[in-house]
């Protein structure tokens, strides 16, 4: 953990300079968890913000200090997945009302960005974005914080509220739909699936 | 044969998402706040502090409104039902003409299945 409880419970009774603490102690954590989990450098702060302001209304609730970390990335994983949820809503209509104009524009666009330097990474994100549309938000997310951030599966365990076994079938399943989108979006050889569980 | 193909490339294409994740954790690195990142966060604070306040008046108002009228509503009910017969439900029975009805015989049905 990389703040004491008694911080913590300095923030529970109103303490703002505790507050800042904590913010500042898993502020960059939190930034890169959002940075994996939406893929959108340029929203990540928008969302870090929405998940210290819930963090601050909920602190009362906390009673143990084991349960903090879990708890801060569970609320880091739902205000990511209303920001997808929001942001594919918004994209849609955002399709929708655009001109034919307009798509070409967007189109050069992009193609002056891709002689940028960060083309690569885009193309990287662009890429799993693509792969894990695939599957909904929350298996994204899990997805996500499993492969991409690296958490155990006791980890995942005190994040959902959810046994290992659920969380195992859940996460093979969504993997399982990636790989099987991965042939239209990176261009791989189309093949069939072999059947059976791997794990 | 055929089997032992597709194997071999499910497990191809098991590397490479592998190798897409880790690229993909490097590509999304964390980035630096902004010299703005607290200052929006107490904002963000202050903003629902004030709407919470709003709603709280509103829902003190509503309360209030409504204790007001469940007031006059008590006033109103006990004022008819003074007017009302004021008695235990037999006295009322009594007061009722239900002596008046005739009583019923069941002699007489006994006397309609004998016809």
């Amino acid at each position: 953990m990389l703040v004491d409880f008694e911080l913590i419970q300095n923030a529970q009774r109103g303490d703002a300079a505790a507050f800042n603490q904590i913010v500042s102690a898993y502020r960059r954590r939190i930034l890169g968890t959002i940075s994996r989990l939406i893929g959108r450098p340029e929203d990540v702060e928008d969302v870090a913000q929405e998940v210290f302001i819930r963090l601050f209304y909920s602190l009362e609730q906390l009673r143990t200090a084991e349960v903090f970390e879990p708890w801060l990335y569970r609320l880091t994983v739902n205000a990511s997945y209303d920001y997808l949820r929001k942001n594919r809503r918004r994209q849609e209509s955002r399709m929708a009302d655009l001109s034919e104009q307009q798509v070409m524009m967007a189109d050069a666009a992009a193609g002056s960005r891709a002689q940028s330097d960060d083309f690569e990474r885009r193309r990287v994100r662009d890429t799993v974005a693509d792969l894990l549309s695939s599957v909904s938000e929350e298996d994204r997310i899990l997805l996500t914080l499993k492969e991409v951030e690296g958490l155990s599966l006791k980890e995942l365990e005190r994040i959902y509220h959810v046994n290992e076994n659920a969380l195992k079938v859940r996460l093979f399943r969504a993997r399982q739909r990636v790989l099987k989108n991965m042939k239209e979006v990176t261009g791989s050889p189309a093949k069939t699936a072999p059947t059976g569980e791997a794990e | 044969m055929m089997s032992d193909r597709l194997m071999a490339d499910w497990d191809e294409r098991e590397s490479r998402l592998d190798e897409l994740f880790r690229a993909y954790a490097e590509a999304c690195p964390a980035p630096e706040a902004s010299a703005n990142f607290m200052p929006g966060i107490w904002a963000g604070i202050e903003a629902r502090e004030t709407s919470r306040n709003v709603f709280g008046r509103m829902a003190k108002a509503l309360v209030t409104a409504a204790l007001a009228a469940s007031a006059i509503l008590t006033l109103l009910v006990s004022m008819n039902s003074d007017r009302g017969f004021s008695g235990t439900f037999v006295q009322a029975l009594t007061a009722d003409n239900i002596s008046q009805l005739e009583p019923f015989h069941l002699d007489r049905i006994s006397e309609m299945e004998q016809q």
